[in-house]
């Protein structure tokens, strides 16, 4: 096992988990002297009737002060202001964010307005900024990729200024994660499988990059079980509420994992093409997982192959030799993609030139690569890569997860120096 | 009562002395090859022109600091400037800061240990450490230089022999 000579590991948020503990939270707020709280929510998630299982669970033993699901896809500084100010004026003392990522990133900020009661968040950007305890923050996760709920970051848009304001503190930690089967149950097969790849991606970056430790280790190798153990038992039955929970801790210790361990060249990879052709994440995720894999086997492709045991079993992994363990790792994730494009009717694509916009159109036409590419270049996630990567380092890399070849290493032969394997 | 010692940080005299003259070296370096390294040069080019960054430890440890003048021009700024630079890559300490400068931990494995800070605009800090990263194939002999960062470059024999000449003497006379 891996073991550095120093390394930080910090996770304060306290995780609920079960089919209905959504009941649980009032007290949980009580116990934080909060009596009257705020929904903070989108409309995607109101109108799959999310927000009334929340409220109907909870309504009985606490004050909702304001339900507000006016939450872009984007979190955005004025959105940000204006439900500060609902929160103030309706008196309420503590935040309950039901979504995904953008919702959470949006009560953060919220968060930051009210406690710190300032009007100008811009004060508080960078790492560091926040010197105390934010009010309390309840996350209710209703999807299972992200893990935001256990990460102490927060991205904020400002259209004005036409900038994206990142905020770092373990003040941004939620105080708690709900993770209630109730919320993921009626989460579309592709989304699913797309969302539970991001957590995959998570959990198998936090393992082979330059942050690994042994306690986001241990981490990664459950979350990693789990999704490998249930995912395609859920797209097949939607309603099994074992594997939706399942699903939803994967995602949640992938996060903790991550939100240490940091990850790299995926998402290095993922964020550059989310920026430029607007792909979802979790798409990304799914397709350049193997990729990213590949491409750092010559310096992590010990860890790579440690990854055979969560993700294929015992019998697979004792039968498998230890050289060719990383290999068919990497296979074993490939088809699993194949076998999620098949189960949800090609909405689970394996390669950027099958992704599809809402018309049937190609989302990354080939010649927009070169822009991913320099994109990918400023992305700081690359810090954290094993690999260094290069301009035509990337590109190449953006060909292959393009037509969905294999990634052919010898193109790199004389580049990286591929005696070198121990590096870390 | 009140009859104990005080302990300042920033002691270590010597420490301190070295990672000074390694940040002032690494800075006119930086100067240097800003002229005489294409890639560099690139870098350069492609951010803003007012651009400054600074690197250096935390708590009152030594600093240095690089900017382009209004012509576009890369100046190596001094361990006192008084601008603000825009980006700001900070280590946690002067222990941190002696690690990195003795070649004890690279750049990646420090930045993994969560010994340095970045403040301002990432890509731009990307953009930086590229250039830290050239700079430092130029100045160290290959066996430290494969020590400091993740990939060792190929590159042409003028640029391992007369650039590199180039920059270490442009750095010693500073111009
Ligand atoms: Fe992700």
């Amino acid at each position: 096992m891996h073991l550095p000579e120093y390394y930080e590991f910090c996770c304060t948020v306290k995780t609920v988990a079960g089919h209905d503990v959504l009941e649980s939270i009032p007290e949980l707020l009580s116990k934080m002297n909060s009596k009257k709280t705020m929904i903070i929510t989108d409309k995607g998630v109101e109108l799959a009737g999310l927000v009334k299982i929340v409220t109907d669970a909870i309504s009985e033993n606490i004050e909702i002060g304001a339900i507000e699901s006016d939450v872009p896809p984007d979190s955005d500084v004025r959105v940000v202001n204006n439900l500060s100010k609902i929160y103030v004026k309706n008196g309420c003392d503590s935040i309950i964010a039901v979504g995904g990522g953008s919702v959470l990133d949006t009560a953060k900020g919220v968060n930051i307005i009210v406690s710190e009661n300032s009007d100008d968040l811009m004060k508080f950007t960078g790492a560091g900024a926040l010197k105390r305890k934010l009010r309390p923050l309840v996350a209710v996760p209703t999807t299972s990729g992200t893990g935001s709920e256990v990460t102490s970051v927060a991205v904020i848009a400002d259209p004005e200024r036409n900038k994206k304001m990142a905020f770092s503190s373990l003040y941004l930690l939620p105080d708690i994660a709900v993770l209630d089967s109730r919320m993921t149950l009626t989460l579309p097969d592709f989304l699913t499988s797309q969302t539970a790849m991001d957590a995959l991606t998570h959990a198998a970056e936090a393992y082979t990059c330059l942050s690994k430790n042994p306690v986001s280790d241990i981490h990664a190798i459950n979350a990693i079980k789990l999704i490998t153990e249930n995912l395609l038992n859920v797209i097949k039955n939607p309603t099994d509420k074992e594997g939706r929970l399942a699903l939803a801790t994967a995602a949640n210790i992938a996060g903790m994992s991550f939100s240490n361990s940091m990850v790299g060249m995926v998402h290095t990879l993922g964020h550059s093409i989310g920026a430029v052709c607007h792909v979802p994440h979790g798409t990304c995720m799914s397709i350049l997982l193997p990729y990213g894999l590949e491409y750092n086997m010559h310096k992590t492709g010990e860890y790579t192959g440690e990854l055979l045991y969560p993700l294929a079993g015992d019998k697979v992994y004792s039968k498998t030799p230890k050289s060719k363990r990383p290999e068919k790792a990497i296979e074993y994730i490939r088809d699993l993609n194949q076998k999620l494009c098949d189960a949800t009717d090609g909405r689970h694509p394996v390669c950027l030139k099958d992704v599809l916009d809402r018309d049937g159109n190609m989302m990354v036409p080939e010649d927009k690569l070169p822009e991913i590419a320099k994109t990918a270049l400023g992305d700081g996630s690359i810090f954290y890569n094993p690999e260094e990567l290069d301009f035509d380092d990337i590109l190449k890399v953006l060909k292959f997860a393009w037509s969905g070849e294999k990634l052919d290493r010898s193109l790199w032969i004389h580049k990286n120096s591929f005696k070198n394997q121990e590096s870390l | 009562m009140g009859n104990f010692a005080t302990l300042q940080p920033g002691g270590r005299p010597l420490v301190r002395f070295y990672l000074a003259f390694m940040l002032w070296f690494v800075g006119r370096a930086i100067q240097a090859a800003a002229l005489v390294d294409p890639n560099v040069r690139k870098e350069f080019n492609d951010l803003p022109d007012d651009f400054s960054f600074s690197l250096g430890a935390a708590f009152n440890g030594p600093q240095m600091a690089i900017g382009k003048d209004s012509n576009g021009k890369v100046k190596y700024l001094g361990k006192n400037s008084n601008i603000v630079p825009q980006v700001k890559i900070t280590i946690k300490s002067m222990e941190a800061l002696f690690l990195l400068f003795t070649f004890r931990e690279s750049t990646p494995v420090a930045n993994s240990r969560e010994r340095m800070t970045v403040e301002g605009n990432l890509s731009h800090a990307c953009a930086c450490v590229r250039i830290l990263d050239i700079v430092q194939v130029y100045l160290l002999p290959k066996p430290i230089a494969k020590l400091a960062i993740k990939r060792y470059p190929k590159w042409s024999l003028k640029k391992h022999t007369i650039n590199r000449l180039l920059i270490n003497l442009r750095a010693i006379i500073g111009f």
